[in-house]
């Protein structure tokens, strides 16, 4: 069995590695198109911000694909892949056979489609290059502008501060994190922010970028102000990679459509992680949310089905975990109920940073955010949110000021 | 593979255990050293009021596979293919507390230790206790308890013995689901057992 790979990161790996588990035999070609041995992207932030040394943003040892009997090709653009004939094709004319194929490709930094976005001095970032041009090109001490204050942005602009620039964010909607975030727990975020010393504007769009002598020197926003910066990182969310799918029917802008079992629409052809569209957990909707954990699961399970277990996986559950100069904020499952018997429950008490805010729909709970030292008892909620059972089941009133693990087992 | 088994039915709530944890995890490893040292020593479990007995220990069940080492973003999080236990190396934690996000049990804390020193704080919990175990010594907390809310036995034989030993009956019961179904709903039949 030819087993090929599309990706070395967080979904690509969880597969190789489930696959190599369930089948010792099988050849395993793992190709990205990265020169580096397999690190983690969240890590870029903190390596940035000089948190991190270089050497500990890679994930695995230098023996990795010796060990576990993979055939790395780093370094390897894919572009095409052809279903009929099971052939992926490389930059530079090669060509690979598969009886079975990932694609784990993950996704790519979206632009504003603005005009300057090809200037000197502006950035994304996505990828270990992405913190090497910074790395280069970022005037020590200079100002920043970070357009979007998504879980991106904001680490970005938390390293940024450590790294001695002067930061300032810039969101369109009235909040950080408006997804995830209800406005009290946004409100919390934002102190934080400013206490680090970030100038966040909310309610504003980059409309145009300003340039002199060929490099970026300001922003134009839609409300007329100007933003002066050295620097912008634009950190609007991601677009699935799927260029290289031209022609297959996969390439949809919100990622591959995948079956419950990873595969997609083509025989032998499966998907996993950031490049995947796979359902909300709670509603079973498409789930524009992409986040590691979703991506590990997501890769478990393709590669144990592409040896033929038949995994079946439940969708993703937003959640992510924030923290900020120390002070964490963990949120997940839906913002708001969806219906006429939905009900949240709000616990705040300000001198303590402690917040707690559990959302209910038909008795049961689907969503939690909880700020403060309570954030450590999250994987509890998220337990009881995937049960998916009324709460009034529990042999506790979890919304109680007292509620704490013991009280379930006890 | 040997574990900490807790037995909650039994704990009367002394806080012995969590001072012997402490103590065991500061730099000098005893009780007076412990108190002096810059950068004070955590318990790696917690007690809890509990809502039928006087208190609820609780601490790392070590899991296998484990779902904070899933969703560890920084390659913090390891398990031991000899000791069986799931592993925090607090050089490579960044405290992002997507373990806490993961952990069904509720165990991690974060704070600082001297086994980090540059690091404000690090993700801590239970480590069952590596250096006594390598002396033939029991775990701490075991040591400490008195009452046999805390035993150290087979991992096997706890399961066997599932009625009495609650939580290790939690611990076996989320094997035996990983072992079923991947992802998300394998923790369904966790929270089942245990409540
Ligand atoms: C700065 C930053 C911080 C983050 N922080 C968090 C966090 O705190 N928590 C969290 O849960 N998530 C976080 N994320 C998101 C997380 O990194 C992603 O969800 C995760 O990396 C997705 O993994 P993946 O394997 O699906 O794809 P990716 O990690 O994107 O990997 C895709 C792989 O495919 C390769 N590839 C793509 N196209 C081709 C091609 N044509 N040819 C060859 N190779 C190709 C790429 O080079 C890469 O190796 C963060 C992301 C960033 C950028």
């Amino acid at each position: 069995m030819r087993y090929v790979i599309i990706g070395t990161s967080a979904a690509g790996l969880a597969a190789a590695e489930t696959i190599r588990q369930r089948d010792r035999q099988g050849g395993i070609t793992l190709i990205s198109d990265e020169p580096h041995l397999p690190y983690s992207r969240p890590l870029l932030t903190y390596l940035l911000g000089r948190e991190v040394d270089a050497e500990k943003i890679f994930l695995k040892s230098h023996d990795y694909f010796d060990r576990w009997g993979f055939e790395p090709r780093l370094g390897a653009p894919v572009l095409k892949v052809k279903p009929e004939s099971r052939e992926v094709h490389l930059e530079g004319g090669e060509t690979v056979l598969y009886d079975k194929l990932l694609i784990a490709s993950g996704a790519s930094p979206r632009l504003l489609g603005i005009p300057g976005e090809d200037l000197a001095g502006v950035y994304t970032l996505r990828n270990l290059a992405d913190v090497e041009n910074l790395e280069k090109g970022l005037p020590p001490g200079g100002s920043v502008a970070i357009v979007g204050a998504g879980a991106v942005g904001l680490k970005a602009a938390e390293a940024l501060i450590r790294r001695g620039n002067r930061v300032t964010l810039l969101e369109a909607e009235s909040r950080p994190l408006p997804h995830l975030l209800d406005q009290t727990a946004a409100g919390l975020l934002h102190q934080v922010l400013t206490s680090l010393g970030v100038e966040s504007h909310f309610g504003v769009r980059p409309v145009g970028l300003m340039e002199k002598k060929g490099r970026l020197n300001g922003l134009l926003l839609d409300n007329d102000n100007t933003v002066t910066a050295d620097a912008v990182i634009i950190a609007v969310g991601v677009r699935p990679r799927n260029e290289f799918l031209a022609g297959t029917g996969l390439d949809r802008p919100e990622g591959i459509p995948v079956s419950p079992f990873m595969e997609t629409g083509h025989r032998h052809i499966f998907a996993a992680g950031d490049c995947a569209c796979a359902p909300h957990f709670l509603t079973g909707e498409p789930a524009a949310y992409r986040i590691w954990p979703a991506a590990v699961a997501q890769g478990e399970i393709a590669g144990a089905n592409m040896t033929g277990a038949g995994r079946r996986y439940d969708g993703i559950l937003p959640r992510n975990s924030i923290s900020l100069k120390g002070v964490k904020i963990i949120a997940g499952g839906l913002l708001e109920p969806d219906g006429k018997d939905g009900e949240v429950f709000n616990e705040l008490d300000r001198s303590r940073g402690h917040y707690r805010r559990l959302v209910f729909q038909n008795g049961c709970l689907v969503g939690v955010t909880l700020a403060g030292p309570k954030a450590a008892d999250a994987g509890i909620y998220f337990q009881i949110m995937a049960r998916k059972v009324p709460v009034k089941d529990l042999p506790v009133d979890i919304r109680s000021a007292a509620f704490h693990p013991g009280k379930l087992w006890a | 593979m040997k574990t900490v088994i807790v037995r909650p039915e039994r704990c009367v709530g002394c806080w012995q255990c969590r001072l012997a944890c402490a103590v065991e995890h500061s730099r000098a490893k005893n009780l007076v050293g412990a108190l002096f040292e810059e950068i004070k020593p955590k318990p790696r479990l917690r007690l809890y009021p509990g809502r039928l007995h006087w208190a609820f220990p609780n601490k790392c069940r070590h899991c296998d596979p484990a779902p904070c080492q899933a969703v560890c973003i920084a390659g913090a999080i390891s398990k031991d293919p000899v000791r069986g236990t799931t592993d925090i190396d607090p050089a490579r934690c960044i405290n992002c507390a997507m373990c806490a996000m993961a952990c069904p049990f509720g165990v991690l804390t974060y704070a600082a230790t001297f086994a980090a020193p540059e690091r404000r704080a690090v993700a801590l919990k239970c480590d069952q206790c590596p250096d006594r175990e390598a002396a033939g010594r029991l775990p701490a907390c075991v040591e400490a308890c008195k009452v046999g809310a805390l035993t150290y036995g087979e991992v096997e034989d706890a399961q066997v013995d599932k009625g009495r030993a609650l939580a290790q009956a939690v611990f076996a019961s989320y094997q035996a689901a990983a072992e079923a179904v991947p992802g998300l709903p394998e923790t369904i039949s966790l929270w089942r057992k245990l409540t």
